[in-house]
């Protein structure tokens, strides 16, 4: 910007905002800091924080940010240039427990066991794709961070590492390609999910039958967990007060929610096809959001002649915040009841969401994510945000700003009938051909 | 922690931090993973780095600072977390009774909290002198 500014961050945000400082080029940009939290203290106690003490230097918090925008700068803070960052170097040889132990140390990990990504593991899990080792397969970044770069050689560490078969590795590339993150910096423990479509869920074994969510198959469980090892190790994620604030975590983490859609049981058009897809290609489509509920919590949820799985979605997604959007996972009895009420494509299911998931003016007003994420918008003038802040407080509005906010994919082993409903926003889908 | 441990654990050497430019990271192979480690028997295995590539970081030179602050405009803004509005109210409070000569101009900076707000941006650099920025929670 050019003239002096005074960062002021709260003291739990110290790390992160030093080490995201220094990423962007300013290691030792004058950050002053207040007590923790700010949010939802009164005028006073407030106050009592701007006359009261820098938490972290122990200075008044007045006299720090003065000095930030009036003290000389001194010669370090004057400095140019281009400085590297070393990540170590390419191999580290010791014994078997020595190296579990210093991948764990080092943040290499999930503090799960790992397969340790010997040269001959890795060049195995290479020959799952004709990709060449050292081609640039993209950048990833675990929040408003610089992105790191990896090659596919990288790529296979990490997927040795969580247990992949060489089969699976075009999936695992197709989701380091994205370059989209499963540990992301917000204070808000985010969650991920994939589906998986195409004749790839058979020729790897996916489990889309019983427990199709469950540890009951090994693509399931190791490939998600992959995408957690890459986030850690490509994308630098994970790392608590620096690249990983959210306050409880999330325990989807682990391995994330992987769908393989069972297509065959579904009375509608597979998630992929309805992404513009051939049936026959294999995509791998991902997701990012606050989890999963079960369909039991809806209001009408329980068993009877006339069960209405439409309402039942839409009582189950009025809870939801809608800056994410809503992934409806249906066992196939419940979409063939749902297709049985009317519903015959996933379209019109989502069209009915859509308008009959609704809110007032006020009540969406009053939701914490409307004033930190959409009111901004709206000042910007973005839709639908700028329309629904120049409504009245009675004025009825979509719970979701778009219909495209729904998605439905079919998965379950029909020993019961209830779905189960992600507060999750699709963001892309990927060719796993391509990366055969 | 203190800043310069932070920094070394982001990989910056203190040499990077003393200014040279355009340092290299080691390529060299190590068979020493780390140190004080019990060391346990069974053969010794070589394993790959998991980690991908770091972008080098341009140092981007700080704004020269204000001499003084008085008579000057000082722009509080605010990222839009809940609260920052309350503190950077307080803080106008405290430069109209301590600092009476410091103008402060307040604004919600438009989009996403990571976003850029070009408009406010342009619009302090013509108006303002000096910016507070408040950054969440």
């Amino acid at each position: 910007m050019g003239i002096p500014s005074a960062p002021l961050v709260t003291k739990a945000f110290k790390d992160l905002a030093i080490l995201n400082a220094a990423k962007r080029g300013m290691p030792h940009e004058r950050i002053c800091f207040t007590p923790h939290p700010v949010w939802g203290k009164t005028p006073e106690e407030v106050r009592a924080y701007v006359e009261g003490l820098d938490p972290v230097s122990g200075k008044p918090l007045m006299k720090e940010i003065v000095d930030a925008l009036t003290v000389p700068l001194s010669e370090e803070e004057k400095r140019s240039g281009l400085v590297s960052v070393s990540v170590g170097p390419p191999t580290f040889t010791d014994t078997a427990d020595n190296l579990q132990e210093f991948y764990l140390n080092n943040g290499y990990t999930d503090f799960l066991p790992i397969l340790l990504p010997t040269e001959e593991k890795v060049d195995r899990m290479m020959k799952g794709s004709s990709h060449k080792p050292d081609e640039v397969v993209g950048k990833m970044a675990a929040g408003a961070y610089p992105p790191w770069s990896y090659n596919v050689r990288q790529v296979a560490a990490s997927a040795v590492m969580a247990g992949c078969r060489p089969e699976y590795f075009p999936i695992i590339l197709a989701i380091a390609s994205s370059g989209m993150a499963s540990l992301f910096s917000s204070t808000n423990s985010f969650a991920f999910a994939m589906v998986i479509n195409g004749p790839i869920r058979d020729k790897l074994e996916f489990n889309y039958g019983i427990g199709a969510l469950g540890p009951f198959a090994q693509p399931n469980a190791t490939i998600g967990r992959a995408w957690t090892l890459l986030s850690k190790n490509l994308g630098n994620g994970g790392i608590p007060g620096d690249t990983y604030l959210g306050s409880l975590g999330n325990n989807l983490n682990y391995n994330n929610v992987v769908i393989a859609e069972h297509e065959d049981a579904s009375p509608w058009a597979p998630f992929h096809v309805q992404r513009g897809f051939k049936k026959e290609e294999n995509v791998v489509s991902l997701f990012r959001g606050l989890g999963v509920v079960p369909g039991q919590v809806a209001r009408g949820s329980s068993a009877n002649e006339n069960v209405q799985f439409d309402y039942q979605l839409s009582d189950l997604f009025s809870t939801f915040t809608g800056f994410f959007g809503a992934l409806i996972i249906a066992d196939p009895l419940v979409a063939a009841r749902l297709k049985e009420q009317g519903y015959d494509t996933k379209e019109k299911l989502i069209d009915w969401l859509y308008k009959n998931t609704t809110q007032t003016v006020k009540d969406y007003k009053s939701r914490n994510y409307a004033y930190l994420f959409d009111y901004p918008r709206a000042l910007r003038g973005d839709e639908p945000w700028a329309t629904w802040y120049k409504l009245p407080d009675d004025a009825v509005i979509p719970h979701f700003p778009r219909a495209s906010d729904f998605n439905i994919v079919v998965a379950g082993g029909q020993t019961n009938a209830y779905p189960q409903a992600g507060n999750l926003s699709y963001s892309a889908s990927i060719s796993i051909d391509k990366w055969m | 922690m203190n800043r310069r441990n932070l920094l070394g654990l982001l990989g910056m050497s203190p040499v990077a931090l003393a200014g040279a430019s355009a340092l290299q990271a080691s390529d060299k192979k190590t068979d020493q993973t780390k140190k004080g480690t019990t060391q346990t028997g069974g053969p010794k295995l070589e394993v790959l780095n998991p980690r991908g590539l770091p972008p080098p970081i341009t140092l981007v030179p700080m704004a020269k600072r204000l001499d003084t602050l008085d008579g000057k405009t000082v722009y509080l803004i605010s990222d839009g977390f809940p609260g920052a509005d309350t503190f950077l109210n307080q803080i106008s409070i405290w430069f109209k009774k301590n600092m009476p000569s410091v103008t402060t101009v307040y604004r919600l900076k438009a989009g996403g909290f990571a976003d850029d707000d070009p408009k406010l941006m342009a619009e302090i650099k013509e108006k303002g002198n000096a910016a507070i920025m408040a950054i969440g929670h």
